[in-house]
């Protein structure tokens, strides 16, 4: 049988009901499709008792926030907007493993949120969970690959009640909701992108100034891999972006030595993100790539390389 | 018809489930230790994979896996590292594997049998396993890849089968067929 999203939003929404009977609850909403369509399913389900909670976290895609506030705005959310830079990137100061890197953004997601959640009076916590969230984060007998920062990254104590509604949906499934509740295409067919953000695309020490070199980058590569597949030149990938390395090598620029970071350009095809493989970009797309970036970040960036690794044995993103 | 995912704990426990589900096959996974007596309520079970390394004799963290290969008489399916337990349980030599497969690989059939019924001869299918078993006394080996001899085979004798590569993830071709396959003997 085929998966029913009319049917699905009907359960979810009764579900909710069900869950946060008459009390007050928030949703984290990243502007991502899952937590998009948590936080509207929930919104239906409470109506005014819900409010949407969006942390600027720093490590956010360029032009994110007010992407964000648009996006809130059309789908009629109650948006509550917290900019909290300075609180992650002094918290990551000199973490370099990814594992504690996942689990220190999860932390302080938490801890931002259980404040939040005070203000407005609620003791329910929606998150756009899905499977392999869950599944990567590991517990038993299975294996964690990465601590997805809504499940694994979460702190053993914490004050809020989790309502996780599209827990045992895929990538694939929850865009079909997102579709059936009359979201944008913009939003459900938006690409995927890591809940610690940009943080686990610096490989090393999350830095600001990393932050913005990688910010940049993945605008670029996203910019030239959606024009090109515009264009009919190559398949729009499943997931497309740039990761910083920490490596430095040598390179020549205006007849001077330069000695800058490497960037990785990274694009995959995939169902549900529990498997990919590598989607290839033509060499003169790539070419374009590798020229704009060292151009617009010549200051830090003399080397672009391009990741062509399946999941498995990869997986998707670098950390 | 209901089927028990004995989970192992791979990360594609729940695409088996989802692959059931889609079959319109009712599902549900559970963990190694639930008992026997529950188990022999279901009409076919699947082991899934796992991080275990059966080729180190890993087994220590199956709970009750072997007694419900010894009390059900239905359909059985392994699945990567739930293969090789079978294949081991049965008499056969778990190892690490010749050629590791990670990803893309290409299956070649030997022998159609109900499992790979209206199938191709050679399809892509994706693998992620260290480990292989080889030398299953009573099993017959129903493909094979380049670097692999064993990628599936069924016991001579009962309705137990095993595939080492992962019928349940997207990328492999065919493989929701392989579960209707199978679903159709535990229907039986």
């Amino acid at each position: 049988m085929a998966f029913n999203p009319e049917k699905f939003i009907d359960e979810a929404i009764s579900e909710i009901k069900k869950q946060v009977g008459g009390g007050k609850a928030i949703v984290a909403m990243s502007g991502g499709v899952d937590s998009t369509v948590t936080a509207v399913l929930m919104g239906r389900a409470l109506g005014k008792n819900c409010a949407a909670i969006f942390v600027d976290t720093g490590y956010m895609r360029k032009n994110e926030p007010e992407r964000i506030k648009e996006i809130a705005a059309k789908s009629q959310l109650n948006l509550r907007f917290i900019d909290a830079h300075e609180e992650f990137y002094s918290a990551l100061k000199g973490i370099v493993e990814p594992e504690q890197k996942r689990k220190i953004i999860g932390e302080k997601f938490i801890r931002i949120f259980e404040k939040a959640a005070k203000e407005e009076k609620a003791a329910f916590l929606g998150q756009g969970t899905l499977a392999p969230d869950w599944i990567e984060s590991g517990s038993g007998l299975r294996a964690t690959i990465k601590s997805h920062h809504n499940v694994g990254g979460l702190p053993k104590e914490m004050n809020l009640t989790l309502v996780e509604p599209v827990r045992e949906l895929y990538k694939d499934e929850v865009r079909k909701v997102g579709k059936a509740l009359g979201l944008p295409e913009l939003i459900y067919n938006r690409q995927p992108f890591p809940g610690p953000g940009l943080a686990v695309r610096i490989m090393g020490e999350a830095t600001r100034e990393k932050a913005g070199i990688v910010r940049e980058a993945c605008a670029i590569a996203e910019e030239e891999i959606e024009r090109a597949a515009k264009e009919g030149k190559m398949l729009m990938p499943w997931q497309y972006f740039a990761v910083l390395l920490p490596i430095k090598t040598v390179g020549v620029l205006g007849d001077a030595r330069a000695y800058g970071y490497t960037v990785a350009v990274r694009a995959v095809e995939s169902f549900d993100g529990m498997t990919a493989k590598a989607c290839p970009i033509p060499p003169e797309v790539l070419e374009k790539i590798s020229n704009r970036i060292t151009r617009e970040l010549k200051e830090h960036v003399n080397r672009v390389v391009y990741d062509i690794t399946s999941k498995p044995p990869g997986t998707i993103e670098w950390e | 018809m209901k089927v028990l995912i004995v989970d192992f704990g791979s990360q594609w426990t729940h695409r088996i489930h989802r692959t059931l589900k889609y079959l319109d096959a009712e599902s549900e996974i559970v963990p190694v230790s639930t008992p026997v007596s529950d188990i022999l309520k279901a009409d076919a079970l699947i082991f899934s994979g796992g991080a275990m390394r059966m080729g180190f004799g890993e087994d220590d963290q199956t709970g009750n896996a072997r007694e419900y290969l010894e009390k059900f008489s239905g359909p059985i399916m392994g699945i990567c590292a739930g293969q090789q337990f079978i294949g081991m349980h049965f008499g056969g030599k778990a190892r690490p594997a010749a050629g590791p497969e990670f990803g893309k690989v290409e299956l070649m059939i030997d022998d159609k049998d109900e499992l790979f019924d209206g199938l191709p001869d050679k399809f892509t299918v994706w693998a992620s396993h260290n480990d292989e078993v080889v030398d299953t006394p009573g099993f017959l080996v129903l493909a094979h890849s380049k670097d692999c001899s064993n990628e599936a085979f069924k016991s001579k004798t009962r309705p137990i089968y095993g595939c080492l590569f992962h019928p349940e993830v997207e990328h492999t071709e065919h493989g929701s067929e392989i579960y209707a396959n199978f679903l159709k003997m535990a229907k039986k």
